[in-house]
């Protein structure tokens, strides 16, 4: 499944393959039929986007995940700073046409869902709660993944080199 | 890193770190300036009213396929200014890489160093060493007056002898050099884990 690799060196690198990258969409679509929610991203803590579901064209969606960590990690220093022992499970933030609900998905996930505010948050919080155990489920199946090292090879930094030159004139 | 196999893209995350007003978001300011549209999404900067950085400055760029697999770069800035230590931490979360970006101006020293060891705090309480992580120097502000020289820069603050850089941000010079090195030195850098 998502395999969550510590590197040599500490740093954490995260690999989904196509199946499990399928499972995880199909979660979310489920979700998105259910809550009626407009955009259903799914990130990792770092603010890095693992998926999408619902209507992400008028959205960016990498920078909503990048500012939803941030706020995620902000409130996790404030639940410290309370006197908290763990994370905030979950913030709400209610709006005039929409609002936002976020919830940690184990320790370097979270689920972010944007619904109108004519759904009800109740509705919204049963739903996200079985997608989070489903999705749970799926991050423990375990199926060995193509590594990395398959595609970041020799060939990979010199390609990407003549990019950057390319990209950056 | 992420790679998501089902898309073929690679993300890799770096972060912009230094003292306050040492040039952070002026750096991707300019790459965003610069880069084809096609390339780069939206600069999203959270600033005050005084036009500083107050949570982080991101932006996305893509370079286009190699290999049949898409690599995007994440690219933040921290907060400079003290007070937002937590803020710094939290940016940093999941990073591949980091370029420092420091003043140049000799009444600057001390925020650089300052700076500097905040860094290595932080990246050892995610486990790291800035002695073998990838990680570049920017000597930024080039064109000022009273600016220190290289040679006592480098004394003072690249005691790991990693690549260094100078710039001047606001007109573009060093940036992508700086850029180019970082990304390069954080894709040799997984190389060598795997």
């Amino acid at each position: 499944m998502v395999q969550v690799k510590k590197l040599k060196d500490g740093s954490r690198q995260i690999i989904l393959t196509a199946k499990q990258f399928d499972e995880i969409t199909k979660v979310l679509s489920e979700l998105a039929a259910k809550t009626k929610a407009s955009t259903i991203l799914l990130a990792d803590i770092s603010g890095q986007l693992i998926t999408q579901r619902g209507n992400t064209d008028d959205i960016n969606t990498a920078i909503l995940s990048a500012l939803a960590a941030s706020d995620f990690a902000a409130t996790s220093e404030m639940a410290k700073l309370v006197g908290e022992d763990a994370k905030f499970k979950l913030l709400f933030h209610e709006g005039e046409k929409r609002n936002v609900y976020l919830s940690n998905v184990g320790d370097n996930f979270f689920l972010v869902v944007v619904f109108d505010v004519s759904v009800t948050l109740g509705l919204v919080r049963i739903y996200t709660k079985k997608a989070i155990e489903n999705l749970l489920t799926v991050f423990e199946e375990s199926e060995a993944g193509e590594d990395a090292s398959a595609i970041l090879d020799q060939d990979f930094s010199s390609m990407l080199g003549d990019m950057l030159d390319e990209s950056f004139k | 890193m992420f790679i998501n196999w089902a898309l073929q893209e690679i993300n890799l995350k770096i972060v912009y770190y230094g003292p306050g007003m040492s040039g952070k978001t002026t750096n991707l300011e300019y790459i965003h300036s610069r880069l084809d549209p096609s390339l780069t999404g939206e600069l999203v900067t959270l600033k005050t009213k005084e036009d500083r950085t107050i949570f982080f400055d991101f932006m996305q760029i893509e370079v286009g396929q190699i290999k049949g697999k898409k690599p995007k770069f994440n690219l933040y800035t921290v907060p400079g200014q003290v007070y937002y230590a937590s803020s710094r931490k939290i940016i940093l979360n999941g990073v591949d890489g980091v370029v420092f970006v420091a003043d140049s101006q000799k009444d600057r020293m001390e925020g650089n160093i300052e700076t500097l060891l905040d860094l290595e705090n932080n990246l050892m309480t995610m486990g790291y060493s800035l002695e073998n992580y990838p990680w570049v120097i920017q000597y930024n502000k080039r064109d000022l007056p009273n600016t220190e020289s290289i040679d006592i820069l480098q004394k003072k603050l690249n005691f790991f002898n990693v690549p260094y850089f100078e710039s001047v941000a606001i007109k573009g010079t060093g940036v992508f050099d700086t850029l180019k090195s970082i990304i390069n030195l954080v894709v040799q850098h997984i190389q060598r884990q795997l």
